[in-house]
């Protein structure tokens, strides 16, 4: 446990020595590559001209990516064309989980059909005017994921049930403070309860991946808090490290959730803390809709 | 079971009819009007912000005492939490523990896992209640009397458990007591995050939902591992009829989902996946919203809004 706990204070003092270090601040990534964070600027607000429907689609668009994750680790294979509209973009790797027991099973497929119906319940929100889903890559982003956090030059998530929690943990955490974020950018209150609602289910879903984590072990936990810095370093801090007495991720003072931009989102699932950057990470060619470049 | 939208239809009347009885013309005149936004809004109306935050602050008050005398025996008062009127951090009403008083109530944790988890949510429950006596300032209500003894008892009794229960008396019944509190606060911030209307209450509410789901699914996901590694102990069973009590006492019977399986279609056609229920959600996979009158009569143990079960002498505020 000792390892655990020297982990996390240092990747407590790198998030307070990121969230500290402002705009000037070059930031090089830790571990194996070499790549060079720029210099990140403060986030700026989401232009006012976005409407509620760019929203629910920036949101359409990681409930694609949370539900192709879960469904290739449940069965193998990701949306069902119906679900992902005309002319989705295509997905790259992801392979069903060799489960070892019943109850990895349990929680994998309630993730996964909780995660489609999301995606179910937005498209039908939007109408004529969901965006398809993305092109969304699985192999490609884990292997620069682990790459930037220091994990090692590639990481497979599907390569066991503790490796699937880890690539959980990537987005769940992600997903609750999006949810929080764009909920207030909505100018009608039509869906300003559901998207708090998605929020919270998120957050459940959240709980439970740290949860599992935890139970995985000190090794899963050291790969969990490594993408928490990195996520930190990408998406404006607002990171809680893991540990038995921290499973929710909130503020150290008041115990209340975090939350994110969309641009911050976006710089964290493109795997960049670039402006004016139209794709990247889990998205190669971008996510489809209004929301999709970060700010410069 | 409920859709989202005729849950917020359900909440909508539910709320409404409660108001016309208090406020009467007003809230008739609103209904009227027909539409669902009028009636929602009249439903509101007459409640400030303060008034949902210190509604939320008796339910902070409760999670808080609950998890301070598992992990430590002591009250909030005996912690050094405030909980008095105003910023006056004394005189708050009576905690009723168990006859051996409040020092047996610390819970003989076996498990180190669960003993670390019920310090997170101790501390995290006390700063909610900081918080928003922090917010509130001079408009805070004390502390209620709360009640975590007959009001266990009289709960289990109601949901067919047992004629006693004791949440202080191992790991597992600990995390039963938490399943009490964990999946109701989640649906009780759901409803306040669409009714308080200061930019800083309508990112905090949403903020301390998170963090009320966050450890929902912790206890949720710890018990049904609980639950599969010891069958024969029926601990799911036991939440699910808890779930039951919730719902039933809330008058909808359809607004929260225990711990069992579930079949799921996933991508394929049929319902052929067996699956877990650690989201306590609706068909649409969110979460549920429960108005301030339903989680009263919950945690009232009836609808009669004269106080009883972990408030036996009501809350303290409008909204009681």
């Amino acid at each position: 446990m000792r390892n655990v706990d020297d982990l996390i204070s240092k990747a407590l003092s790198r998030r307070n020595f990121l969230l500290g270090a402002g705009s000037a601040a070059t930031l090089t990534a830790v571990g194996c590559g070499g790549s060079t964070f720029q210099p990140q600027t403060t986030p700026d607000n989401p232009p006012v001209t976005f409407t509620d429907n760019d929203y629910l689609n920036f949101a359409l668009n990681l409930e694609y990516l949370e539900a192709s994750y879960y469904l290739m680790a449940a069965t193998g294979s990701g949306l069902p064309s119906a679900d992902a509209g005309s002319g989705a973009g295509s997905l790259t790797g992801g392979a069903q989980v060799t489960f070892t027991s019943q109850i990895q099973q349990e929680y994998t497929y309630e993730l996964a059909q909780n995660e489609l119906t999301h995606v179910r319940y937005l498209r039908n929100a939007l109408g004529s005017a969901a965006v398809s889903a993305p092109a969304i890559d699985l192999v490609n982003s884990f292997n620069a994921a682990a790459m930037a956090a220091g994990i090692g030059s590639s990481f497979n998530p599907f390569a066991s049930f503790d490796n699937f929690l880890v690539g959980a943990f990537v987005f769940e955490d992600v997903g609750v403070t999006a949810y929080a974020g764009a909920a207030p950018l909505l100018s009608a209150k039509t869906y300003y309860g559901p998207l708090i609602g998605i929020q919270g289910s998120e957050a459940y879903h959240a709980g439970e991946i740290r949860t599992l984590i935890l139970q995985a072990g000190s090794t899963y936990v050291d790969y969990a808090n490594k993408i928490s810095a990195t996520r930190a370093s990408l998406g404006g801090g607002n990171e809680t490290m893991l540990s038995a007495t921290s499973v929710a991720a909130a503020d150290s003072t008041n115990a209340i959730g975090f939350s994110r931009t969309p641009n911050q989102v976006l710089q964290i699932v493109y795997l960049s803390p670039n402006g004016n950057l139209p794709s990247g990470g889990f998205f190669p060619n971008g996510m489809n809709g209004n929301i999709k470049v970060t700010t410069a | 079971m409920a859709t989202t939208e005729t849950q917020i239809l359900d909440e909508v009347i539910a709320s409404s009819r409660r108001r016309i009885m208090t406020m009467g013309g007003t809230a008739l005149a609103g209904l009227l009007l027909g539409s669902a936004a009028k009636a929602e809004a009249q439903a509101q109306a007459g409640f400030t912000d303060n008034d949902y935050l210190n509604f939320a602050l008796n339910l902070e008050y409760l999670e808080a005492e609950y998890y301070t005398l598992a992990t430590t025996g002591k009250t909030l008062a005996q912690a050094g939490i405030g909980v008095g009127p105003g910023t006056t951090a004394t005189g708050g009403g009576t905690v009723t523990v168990k006859p051996t008083g409040a020092a047996s109530c610390k819970v003989p944790f076996a498990m180190p896992n669960v003993a670390s988890y019920a310090s997170e949510l101790a501390t995290e429950e006390q700063k909610h209640v900081t918080y928003l006596r922090g917010v509130l300032g001079g408009a805070t209500v004390a502390e209620p009397d709360i009640d975590l003894f007959n009001s266990f008892n009289a709960a289990a009794a109601a949901a067919g458990i047992g004629p006693a229960f004791d949440p202080f008396a191992d790991d597992v019944a600990f995390l039963l007591g938490s399943y009490i509190f964990e999946d109701v606060g989640v649906t009780a911030y759901h409803s306040l995050a669409s009714f308080v209307t200061s930019a800083s209450n309508r990112s905090a509410v949403p903020g301390i939902l998170a963090v009320e789901a966050y450890h929902a699914g912790l206890v949720r996901t710890v018990l049904w591992g609980l639950d599969r590694a010891t069958p024969a102990a029926g601990i799911a069973a036991t939440a699910t009829k808890i779930t039951d009590l919730r719902t039933k006492l809330d008058g909808t019977n359809n607004d929260d989902v225990g711990l069992q399986t579930v079949q799921v279609g996933l991508n394929t056609g049929g319902a052929n996946f067996t699956a877990s229920t650690i989201l306590n959600a609706g068909t649409e996979a969110i979460i549920f919203s429960r108005v301030p009158d339903r989680v009263i009569a919950i945690v009232y143990g009836n609808s009669n809004r004269v106080g009883g079960g972990f408030y036996p002498s009501r809350m303290n505020g409008l909204i009681r």
